[in-house]
């Protein structure tokens, strides 16, 4: 297998027409393919700026049984990344696909594809747990009849019993991340993003989700998982993209980046590729 | 089917929110059934209160100068609801005193030069027209007056050598040809289409504004916006979910109206409320489901629209508030007792199902012009409806980049937005 690490220009002009036809970075694992984007982007007309590109012609491809990092500071278009690719945005240029399935032409099968969780997808506070995680495995359209165990499973898996009757807004943080990630996994999805999970977790709650995505790769899903913390990418993903200014500047494993660099802390070497792009 | 069944729980989710959300049970369900029969309640207690207070009163009267007809103030004493005060002020004094409210009436004499019998001058009564219990001595001098002057009557014709048994001169009788049930049911067709329309109203108005903006600021929009369900099924359960709390709105109020006019009102108004019969023509009954099916697809969909745009539930509610009462403008056409349904009136949504559901209730109108305000309105709720969804699903409302601002939205409208709608 080739290097995985790939070294995207640097300094290239935004309306660069190759950019959008970029390989992607290609995979050591021989398992299936589930997510694909191909030269992704997303412009937004915002008054006094003009047309601002959030995101410039990323490629990037991930497997089942994977956490792909997404690592970028805040605005670097991580989240709007993952809107693309979970339907909430309609990509400008660029396709998305999940299993197989396109982010724009089918986009009820690629949501139902997904779990995704973030700190923009609140829970229902009138609904109980319970209610939550039903009322997320059928408008998934898990199979009616399967419903109730996949839902008693995830109480019991995330040990969430004591509050399943509980409403939501009754609860602590702690639980409400609890029921959170267990509404995302309602419908059994394959693949699953986690938009900065943790912020504003204390940290057991943190250690815990973190806990709970290696479980989910364990399980043979795709996690997709976005942040700014560098111990979190460093711990979770089996590669990681750093992304800046909406563009990927570099992406591979953590070791093909030290060696691609020279540096082995992720934080020495996400700041070398943001100050290099900058220069 | 699949469609169908997403519909279904997604509508059933929302059902169960607003049932468990205070303020749209308050307003939804509890003030639709309480506070007009309170109202109705609260008014005619204290109508009957005021009443009997004025009942009550004895009128101050002045009479400067009795001079002129001395059977008056005599008549005047001789009442107990009446006392005659001290006359020895200046005339701009007593007119200052009862602009003050210490008098209720002051009586004056104009004598009648030209006139044909002596003795016979104009009674002038000054009152205080804003003052009930003014009103009320106008009202109690007035019938001494009437007996005087009846009496001078007949004293003159006695005079004269006419037979006072004979003297009744235009006879008044009058007989009311409305039947009991008639004139209960013009109450019912004055009360009811305006107490609906505003409660279906009502009855929209939390739930548009908790299903969008508030939903945006729990965001919980993105959550649901991430489900393996079409963008057109979540807005028409939404939008399903809101008319239902409206139709529930006006139907309760409708209910509860017809309780209260025959378990509180009718008692407290004895006598005078006993020749009403006070229930709806079974067949204004359809008529009324589908005004207010009709009424609450089109506050919905309007509702939705404006409250699509803002960011948090307070400011729905400001965008919300003025269409309120936009939409129960019309309402005052309705108003008139004797307007029914025209071809011209048929036209204007809204009024147009009020005025043909009074039309019902009273047993008149026209078939024809009814189903043409019912296609009229039905026509608006299409064009809301599309205006709605092609607004709800845009992505600019999911991620709130239409700031709280209708004007913002028709500015991203008007250039050429790299962001469309997302099916």
């Amino acid at each position: 297998m080739p290097p995985a690490l790939a070294a995207h220009p640097m300094t290239p002009s935004p309306m660069d027409p190759s950019r959008a036809s970029a390989p992607a970075a290609p995979l050591e694992s021989d398992a299936p393919l589930t997510v694909e984007v191909r030269g992704l982007t997303k412009s937004f007309l915002e008054e006094g700026r003009g047309e601002v590109r959030a995101v410039d012609g990323i490629d990037f491809t991930c497997r089942a049984g994977e956490v792909f990092g997404l690592l970028g500071a805040n605005g670097a278009g991580k989240t709007t990344t993952l809107r693309m690719l979970s339907t909430v945005l309609r990509p400008t240029a660029g396709t998305a696909r999940v299993l197989g399935h396109d982010a724009e032409t089918d986009g009820e099968a690629v949501r139902r594809s997904l779990g995704f969780h973030s700190a923009s997808t609140a829970l229902y506070p009138r609904l109980t747990a319970g209610e939550t995680l039903d009322f997320f495995a059928r408008v998934n359209r898990l199979d009616p009849s399967k419903v109730k165990p996949r839902v008693d499973a995830l109480i019991e898996r995330f040990g969430i019993g004591e509050y399943a009757d509980a409403r939501v807004e009754k609860l602590s943080s702690g639980m409400k991340q609890k029921v959170a990630i267990a509404r995302t996994l309602a419908h059994d999805p394959p693949v699953l993003i986690f938009d900065e999970p943790t912020v504003g977790l204390d940290v057991l709650n943190a250690i815990a989700l973190l806990e709970v995505v290696e479980e989910l790769r364990a399980e043979g899903r795709t996690v997709i998982y976005s942040s700014h913390i560098m111990s979190e990418a460093e711990r979770l993903c089996d590669r990681i993209a750093v992304l800046h200014r909406g563009r990927i500047l570099a992406m591979g494993t953590l070791d093909e980046l030290r060696d691609a660099t020279g540096l082995h802390y992720l934080q020495d070497i996400f700041v070398h590729y943001v100050k290099a792009a900058e220069a | 089917m699949a469609f169908l069944r997403d519909l279904r729980v997604l509508y059933l989710r929302e059902l169960r929110s607003a049932l468990r959300e205070r303020s749209i049970v308050v307003n939804g369900i509890l003030i639709p059934i309480f506070l007009y029969p309170f109202l109705l309640w609260a008014m005619f207690t204290a109508m009957t209160f005021v009443e009997g207070q004025a009942e009550g009163f004895v009128s101050r009267v002045v009479v400067p100068d009795a001079g002129p007809l001395p059977a008056l103030v005599t008549a005047l004493e001789s009442r107990s609801d009446v006392r005659l005060d001290d006359a020895d002020v200046a005339p701009d004094s007593l007119d200052a005193r009862l602009a003050r409210g210490d008098l209720d009436a002051v009586v004056r004499f104009e004598s009648d030069a030209g006139g044909l019998l002596a003795d016979n001058p104009t009674v002038r009564i000054a009152y205080d027209r804003a003052e009930s219990r003014s009103r009320r001595a106008a009202e109690r001098i007035e019938a001494v007056v009437d007996s005087l002057r009846a009496r001078r009557l007949m004293a003159e014709a006695t005079g004269l050598g006419l037979d006072t048994v004979g003297l009744r001169v235009f006879a008044l009788d009058t007989e009311n040809v409305a039947t009991n049930r008639e004139a209960g049911r013009l109450i019912l067709a004055l009360m009811v289409p305006l107490f609906l329309t505003l409660m279906v109203a009502l009855g929209c108005f939390i739930p548009a504004v908790d299903t969008t903006a508030g939903e945006r600021e729990r965001s919980t929009w993105e959550t649901l916006w991430t489900t393996g369900v079409s963008r057109g099924s979540v807005v028409l359960a939404k939008y399903l979910l809101v008319a239902t709390m409206g139709v529930v709105a006006g139907m309760l109020n409708v209910l509860a109206i017809s309780v209260a006019l025959g378990c509180i009102i009718a008692p407290l108004a004895g006598d005078r409320a006993a020749d009403l019969a006070l229930g709806l023509p079974l067949q204004a009954v359809p008529v009324m489901l589908a005004v207010s099916v009709l009424l609450a697809l089109l506050f919905a969909a309007l509702m939705m629209v404006l409250a699509a745009f803002a960011r948090t539930f307070k400011e729905g509610q400001a965008m919300v508030t003025p269409a309120y009462y936009l939409a129960l403008a019309p309402l005052l056409l309705s108003g008139s007792p004797d307007r029914g349904l025209t071809p011209a009136l048929s036209l204007v949504p809204v009024a147009n199902v009020t005025l043909g559901l009074k039309d019902a209730i009273l047993g008149r109108g026209d078939t024809g012009l009814l189903l043409t305000a019912f296609a009229v309105n039905a026509a608006l709720v299409v064009v809301c409806l599309a205006l709605a969804r092609s607004l709800v699903v845009r992505e600019e409302v999911v991620t709130g980049a239409f700031e709280g601002s209708f004007w913002s939205w028709l500015r991203s409208r008007r250039r050429t937005s790299p962001s469309t709608p997302n099916p």
